[in-house]
């Protein structure tokens, strides 16, 4: 009976041990993933920033821009294009984001959707038909909106999708925000020449006629990120952004003219819901990554040095009485009763 | 030998156990009907 529950002991000693590599190096990998039917929302806001009138064609201060970003897995998309694909295994995400801005008195500044398609496990973009900033088909390099998971401490490519050019956001430092150890990133995107937004303000202006002008769009942006590593979350982000308007006859005499300048930062409440988010999500991550495994192998290791310790024993009961025909069963034979006289 | 037969089996439902949970994954879900927002959220 003792050698056979030692047998048992020693079997699940091997499962909880197998269990430990196989949980980290096998199944996280596979299991951990962006969800495709993600929904999220962010609200920034940029105090005193500066924004054109185009009625005037003037830089003017204003109390407040808001920026209201949304993130929506498009499940539907994302199995067309898995089943595309032609490899099942491949978990794609689709996200469709709408960048809303609108200025104090509620009015649209400007309005630029996105398709953003990644792989749900490494977050490498994935390029197929639909891929696009304001309706124009891009082909994005690098990460958008989310690290991977298991964030390191390097630089990483990030796609900026005003400019649609992909440079590196670089590596800062550890920080602690709000009680969590983020990574902290920075991109600085240089002046660059960017499209006129597909939807203007101003009834009337359309981006052909602006281009007809001979006016174009400049912008440059200093992005940003506080990134919880386990996750791949960013938990804050801000941007010090400025857009401009130069030369064409649209200007009259001047060189250029500021479209939007300002420091724009997560509202607090969203701060709030996104750490609170990216904590419980963090536990999960960690789950698969360092409780399960580490907590199998010690498990596991008990389990072993129990069962060896149950068949020293057996062993030593066995060395100590004849060898019988049934070594399975090494419980002692009840002594026989002493006869009476 | 029962010892090595043990922790065959062992093994055996280690792997059989992984590969069974990643296979079946985690479920895509639907889409959001959450509109894309075009309206500032109040604070709550």
């Amino acid at each position: 009976m003792r050698r056979k529950a030692g047998l048992v002991l020693l079997a699940f000693a091997v499962f909880f041990t197998a269990m430990s590599p196989l949980t980290r190096w096998y199944a996280f990998p596979r299991l951990a993933k962006v969800p495709a039917n993600q929904y999220q929302e962010a609200v920034l806001e940029a105090d005193d920033p500066t924004l054109i009138d185009y009625g005037t064609m003037k830089a003017k201060k204003i109390d407040k821009v808001t920026i209201v970003q949304t993130l929506k897995g498009n499940v539907e998309a994302s199995e067309k294009i898995e089943k595309a694909d032609g490899d099942s295994s491949r978990d794609v995400v689709v996200w469709d984001a709408l960048s809303y801005v609108q200025d104090a008195d509620g009015k649209m500044v400007s309005k630029i959707p996105e398709r953003y398609i990644f792989d749900a496990h490494s977050q490498e973009p994935v390029h197929a038909p639909g891929e696009s900033v304001d309706g124009d088909p891009v082909k994005r390099q690098g990460i958008e909106f989310k690290w991977p998971f298991l964030t390191e401490k390097r630089d990483y490519e990030y796609f900026d999708a005003q400019a649609r050019v992909t440079k590196p956001i670089h590596y800062k430092g550890e920080r602690t925000f709000r009680g969590v150890k983020v990574y902290y990133f920075e991109q600085t995107i240089p002046w660059t020449k960017v499209p006129f937004p597909k939807t203007m303000p101003v009834k009337g202006i359309t981006p052909k006629s602006l281009a007809g002008t001979g006016t174009t769009r400049w912008y440059t942006t200093v992005r940003k990120f506080w990134v919880e590593p386990t996750t791949g979350a960013p938990v804050y982000g801000e941007e010090i952004q400025r857009n401009e308007l130069r030369g064409g006859t649209l200007l009259g005499e001047r060189d250029k003219v500021t479209v939007f300048a300002g420091h724009v930062k997560m509202r607090e409440d969203y701060i709030e819901s996104t750490v609170d988010l990216v904590k419980s999500q963090r536990v999960l991550v960690l789950l698969l990554t360092s409780y399960l495994p580490w907590g199998f192998l010690a498990l596991g290791m008990l389990l072993l040095a129990l069962s060896l310790w149950l068949e020293a024993r057996t062993r030593r009961a066995n060395g100590s009485r004849p060898a019988t025909s049934n070594d399975d069963d090494p419980e002692p034979e009840p002594e026989p009763k002493p006869a009476r006289a | 030998m029962r010892a090595l037969i043990a922790a065959a089996i062992g093994l055996a439902v280690a792997l059989a156990l992984t590969l069974t949970i990643t296979a079946i994954g985690a479920p895509a879900g639907e889409t959001s009907p959450e509109p894309l927002l075009t309206t500032v959220p109040e604070h709550p």
